[in-house]
């Protein structure tokens, strides 16, 4: 008898140990909803709350670096209207403010800043009772690290083909130029909206930082790195223009033949054969490595929507790795990926963030918060970074990337013509300059163009970097 | 004098808490009028007046009422801030309830035996379903209102739990005779299965956790509840595919952001709120809890988090953990079988209830409509609340163990 009182006991303790679990656990959970959780989902467009404020705040100016107007607000009777002075050109970086449709891009991340919504509760609700009395009350104004100038070139430079460009500074993470081609008007969305949603050429994506593209040659880059950072790996080749590979030939270019080649030379003439056995070398556990201190397959932070660059991470056979080597394969990635890969290599192998948004400045000018660079991964040493600095002068100087070499400035790049599956190539080339002393990065997408990146990327790159270097001298 | 001198400072907290409480929401409605002066001094002095009469009536427990009078103030400074009018009536529900709970606990006094009338609790219970199904009217979505008069309805589920723990009391304290695990399931599971139909899921979801529990404290063959726990799990696997309305709840649980047009809105509003408030709140009146339709009702918490912060939430939860704690406490100190059942079962009713709305709101685990017991505005749902304290509080009593049970 009492040992049956004894185990009711203990299983009463059970019982109430269970229950009360059930409610810590709910204390934990929200608590972690507070901390991790609430700001998304309080910028969501669906919460009414965030249009509460917008009505008695006048939104803040968007400018860019020099102080040119790219949004503003205006108050007309009871109505606030937005206005985007450049349109399509910034979209993809400023997004829209929209009511019906929400909020995109810096206009969205940016949303408290630029309504100026103070943590505190009761200073938002003393403006509100100023707004009444008709004290309207201004939100702060964004300077973004784009040059007007420069952004509008690499627009031009584009010249209405599908595609993207962007050039940063690889030391301090500043981005000067970020366009992506077709984009949409920020102003009259509702007009245009179905227009927008229905075009088959996708321009509400973002394709700098969305657009997912296979990287051609442009990504022996990373291959060589990985070569020099394993040891012992056989970089001397014979290149008849072919080789197969487990029963598949993997070919160069019109299957030239670049005769004995050492790994600076196979960078140089970027040489198929040679950084397809290189690969097989490095096995696919090593190159994924390096691609990942390059931040493929991961989250780069950015103020913008932006997706992780894929390298594969499955099991590859010999044929896949050899095209992964030379940039084919299942590699994908985006251009501003591909932009930092050059800036880590201009920055003796460090990359760093890209920043979009240089300062926050409240209404009467006094600078509230502003970017620090961060570096976000030591992708590869300094010596390795040099070595690749290197290859990449001759490149311009002497090989595939001729077509981007400037008289008064040492450039330093490399091409990429990326062969998609049954349609045209695409044209890349990434690089910086002066390569002695980098004070720009870029990289110019042309997707689906038809051409090798020498031929047609690479020119547009030598133009955009003269301007850039001009302007900022 | 020992018990009325203990819960004297904590009465004096809470009187403290809801004239701040009640002075901050007047201020902020502008309403600072008869009805403002009424409320506050009518909660005041119900509070004095019930603490004192259970403390000089009553041997038993002297926390849970002031656990509870707590939770009741907390939601007539809410309610009134929501709407004031609601506030004036949700006064008046504290004081039926208070009426509710002595009525009960003299009613469960004066009647020994409530072992022997197990049949009586079965068919009471399967007339109030019968009654349900035939006279029912949907209203949220669920059919399990009864409407009687012009403007008065009720959920017969709010009595029939009460009789289906005292069902469950009655069966394991007669085990020796009964030993029918068959009847007891089969009755157990028939009252789920008719929550169940009239879509009353949380409901459905109490009867269990009520069931299981005393199953497993009571039931000497342990396997029986390791059946029970693998039939429940297939059957609501198999509800899920089967039923609309379980599966709705699962994927707007899920995602409600992709049904935000429909099924995911409330849940969606009660997070913007909650999210909005922080740990702190915007402060009672500076927030916007009335974007969550049904706010005063099943969403009360979400109101609260946003107005007074999380913290005010973590406390509330806290609340619920010690009365868990003081019901758990009588069940171990009742020498008498069928009122330590009966504490155990209406413990874990009303525990076991505020965490799955309160779950629900946070979205932790996906939202079926319930009161949260004591916050939640009026009704049946409260008036049953406070029928189950009444029977809590007299099982805090010490009864000795009859022979013959």
């Amino acid at each position: 008898m009492k040992k049956e009182m004894k185990n009711e006991s203990n299983r009463i303790i059970t019982v109430l140990v269970a229950l009360s679990s059930l409610f810590i656990f709910l204390i934990v959970y929200l608590s972690y909803f507070e901390v991790f959780a609430a700001d998304t989902i309080e910028n969501n467009n669906y919460n009414k709350r965030i249009w509460m404020e917008e009505e008695y705040i006048l939104r803040g100016n968007i400018v860019d670096r020099n102080d040119t107007l790219l949004a503003s607000s205006t108050q007309s009777e009871k109505q606030q209207t937005r206005q985007y002075q450049y349109g399509p050109l910034y979209s993809h970086i400023i997004g829209y403010s929209n009511r019906e449709l929400g909020k995109e891009a810096l206009e969205k991340t940016y949303n408290k800043e630029l309504l100026n919504i103070s943590e505190s509760t009761s200073i938002n609700e003393l403006r509100k009772i100023m707004a009444q009395n008709d004290l309207q009350q201004r939100g702060n104004d964004i300077k973004l690290t784009i040059d007007h100038e420069i952004q509008q070139y690499a627009m031009a430079l584009l010249e209405k083909q599908k595609g993207s460009i962007i050039a940063m500074n690889p030391i301090n993470g500043e981005v000067y130029a970020m366009v992506s081609y077709p984009s949409y008007d920020s102003n009259n969305l509702i007009e245009n909206w179905d227009d927008i949603v229905e075009d088959e050429d996708s321009p509400l994506i973002n394709r700098a930082t969305q657009g997912l593209y296979i990287p051609g040659s442009i990504f022996k880059i990373i291959t060589a790195a990985s070569a020099l950072e394993n040891q012992n790996i056989k970089t001397n080749y014979e290149c008849k223009g072919q080789i197969t590979i487990d029963g598949y030939p993997l070919k160069d270019y019109n299957s030239n033949a670049h005769g004995s080649v050492d790994l600076h030379q196979s960078l140089v003439k970027s040489c198929n054969v040679a950084f397809g056995q290189i690969a097989l070398e490095l096995g696919q556990n090593n190159l994924k490595n390096t691609a990942e201190n390059f931040l493929l397959n991961k989250n780069i932070p950015l103020d913008i929507e932006i997706k992780k660059s894929i390298f594969h991470t499955g099991k590859m056979n010999k044929p896949d790795l050899a095209s992964t080597g030379i940039g084919q394969g299942k590699t994908q990635v985006t251009p501003l990926n591909m932009a930092l890969m050059a800036s880590a290599i201009a920055n003796n192998g460090k990359m760093v963030q890209p920043i979009l948004v240089k300062e926050v400045l409240s209404s009467e000018g006094d600078i509230i918060k502003t970017k620090e660079t961060i570096t976000l991964s030591e992708a590869i040493s300094p010596e390795i970074a040099s070595s690749i600095k290197d290859m990449m002068i001759d490149v311009v100087n002497s090989g595939t990337g001729k077509n981007a070499a400037l008289s008064s400035i040492q450039v330093a790049g490399k091409t990429g013509t990326a062969q998609v599956t049954g349609q045209e190539d695409h044209a890349w080339f990434v690089g910086f300059a002066p390569a002695d002393n980098p004070k720009v990065a870029i990289a110019v997408l042309l997707e689906n163009y038809g051409s090798t990146g020498g031929s047609s990327a690479a020119p547009i790159a030598r133009k955009l970097i003269s301007k850039i270097i001009e302007r900022i001298e | 004098m020992k018990n009325s001198f203990s819960f004297r400072a904590p009465q004096n907290i809470l009187i403290s808490i809801n004239l701040i409480g009640l002075l901050l929401v007047a201020l902020y409605n502008d309403s600072f009028n008869k009805s403002t002066i009424f409320m506050a001094f009518g909660i005041i002095l119900i509070i004095y007046i019930s603490n004192f009469t259970l403390s000089k009536i009553s041997t038993g427990d002297q926390y849970i009422f002031l656990i509870i009078s707590m939770l009741m103030s907390l939601s007539i400074i809410m309610i009134y801030r929501l709407s004031p009018g609601l506030g004036v009536k949700q006064v008046v529900w504290f004081i039926i309830g208070i009426v509710t709970l002595f009525s009960s606990y003299f009613f469960i006094k004066s009647i020994k035996d409530w072992p022997k009338w197990m049949i009586f609790y079965i068919t009471a219970s399967f007339i109030l379903f019968l009654a349900t199904l035939i006279f029912g009217r949907t209203i949220k979505g669920a059919t399990n209102w009864i409407k009687i008069g012009e403007n008065i309805s009720f959920q017969p589920a709010e009595i029939i739990k009460v009789l289906f723990v005292f069902f469950l009391a009655s069966y394991y304290v007669n085990v020796k005779k009964n030993k029918n695990k068959i009847m007891l399931s089969a009755i157990s599971y028939t009252n789920i299965a008719f929550l169940f139909l009239q879509k009353d899921l949380g409901s459905a979801l109490i009867f269990f956790a009520i069931y299981i529990i005393i199953v497993y404290v009571y039931e000497e063959d342990r396997k029986f509840i390791l059946y029970n726990i693998g039939a429940a799990s297939i059957l609501a696997v198999i509800s899920f595919f089967v039923f609309n309305h379980v599966r709705v709840r699962v994927e707007t649980w899920i995602d409600p952001w992709k049904y935000i047009d429909h099924g995911g809105y409330q849940i969606a509003q009660s997070l913007f709120a909650i999210a909005a408030g922080g740990f702190l709140g915007t402060g009672i009146g500076r927030g916007y809890p009335e974007f969550i339709p049904e706010v005063h009702n099943d969403f009360i918490f979400s109101a609260i988090c946003e107005e007074m912060g999380i913290l005010t939430g973590i406390a509330i939860i806290m609340l619920y953990i010690i009365f868990i704690y003081r019901g758990i406490k009588i069940t171990l100190e009742q020498k008498n079988k069928f009122y330590r059942i009966v504490a155990l079962g209406i413990t874990t009713l009303i525990g076991f209830q505020a965490f799955i709305i309160l779950g629900g709101v946070t979205k932790m685990i996906p939202l079926t409509g319930v009161t949260l017991p004591f916050l939640s505005y009026g009704g049946s749902s409260l008036v049953a609340s406070f029928a189950s304290l009444g029977i809590l509080q007299a099982t805090s009593e010490i009864f000795e163990e009859r022979r013959g049970y």
